[in-house]
């Protein structure tokens, strides 16, 4: 498929992210989770104050949007194996404790509305099923590891 | 009264012809735009969504139960495999409701608008058959064995039905615009194309 071609607005507003939002990331999912939580939900537009300051909001909200397909298509493409260490990542990086994570994330099941507008439903689905046995992944390895005894 | 008998039948066969023409659904102009917009769209689907071989290689390909059967949990691993398979499921039965949607507007529409010689009509009558009977056979297995039954029979059908879109693309390409090489080569200063 031909990629459309972008505004400069937009692709500067895109540049603009990729230089200074997203390294401070510490993956595809925590990326993917980050834009996610910026897209407004009543319009799905995506809103950055700071972006739409030095641009425009219509072009904060494209790359935005550019951004966050390009997080899922990321992830999607990912092996098991890859997206695992993925949500390891992600988990560390929320400084949640991992048994209230997984608990949260195996019954809320947040990944379901963190893809982005118009995706292909085989790949979404693709995608929160491949989520669905990291998680379970994840559960099995936490529970494995036994806490570290208590130093006397 | 021979000639009234042939009159009478004349009359009954011109009143049944016009009550069998009366019975057809009354139908779109040939090739509605809506139509051939839906037919593209479908193909488009099956070729960017569905049949790319990375998907295949996703959904069937090892790497992952590899990686999974390392983890030695039979509770992560039969997780894993209901889990594939209720995807390929959906795989199959996507690939093959596009196909046939694909099959009825050939078969309806597109005809009309290209000219294909008797053997290729035939190679595609074939190739539509024989893609249908192994999205069938596939949708068995799958439904008996799990997704790592048959991987190498998934991306042959996958290939197979790829090649019977790109015969139908052909048919379908007057709905591509084609930009002239000179219009397309003319670029604005900022690099933004015409």
């Amino acid at each position: 498929m031909a990629a459309k071609a972008k505004r400069p607005d937009v692709l500067a507003a895109s540049a603009d992210l990729r230089k200074r939002t997203l390294p401070h990331t510490s993956g595809s999912l925590d990326r993917m989770i980050y834009v996610a939580s910026m897209r407004d939900y009543n319009t799905g537009l995506y809103v950055h104050q700071g972006l739409a300051a030095r641009f425009s909001p219509e072009a904060a909200s494209e790359a935005l949007a550019d951004c966050h397909w390009e997080c899922f298509q990321e992830l999607v493409s990912l092996e098991l194996k890859d997206l695992t260490e993925q949500l390891d990542l992600y988990m560390r990086a929320t400084g949640s404790a991992p048994h209230d994570f997984l608990r949260a994330w195996k019954d809320l099941e947040p990944y379901r509305v963190a893809v982005p507008v118009g995706t292909d439903s085989l790949m979404a689905q693709f995608l929160f099923s491949n989520l669905k046995i990291a998680l379970a992944i994840l559960e099995h390895q936490t529970l494995r590891v036994p806490e570290p005894a208590p130093v006397a | 009264m021979m000639q009234l008998v042939i009159f009478l039948a004349l009359a009954v066969g011109l009143l049944v012809l016009l009550l069998m023409a009366m019975r057809r659904q009354p139908s779109h102009a040939a090739g509605s735009a809506g139509e051939l917009v839906t037919a593209k769209k479908t193909l488009e689907s099956l070729q960017l969504g569905l049949l790319p071989a990375e998907l295949v290689d996703q959904i069937f390909g090892e790497r992952d139960l590899a990686y999974v059967a390392a983890i030695g949990s039979n509770e992560i691993r039969s997780l894993f495999l209901s889990e594939r398979k209720r995807l390929a499921l959906t795989w199959i039965r996507q690939v093959r409701k596009q196909v046939r949607a694909l099959k009825d507007f050939h078969v309806s529409r597109s005809r009309m608008f290209t000219q294909m010689s008797r053997w290729r009509e035939l190679s595609l009558a074939l190739d539509f058959g024989g893609l249908e009977a192994r999205c069938r056979v596939l949708q068995l297995l799958l439904l008996w064995r799990g997704a790592y039954a048959a991987p190498d029979f998934a991306r042959r059908t996958a290939a197979t039905a790829g090649r019977v879109c790109s015969t139908l693309d052909q048919s379908l390409a007057f709905l591509t615009p084609s930009i002239p090489v000179s219009l397309a080569s003319e670029s604005d200063a900022d690099g933004s194309m015409v």
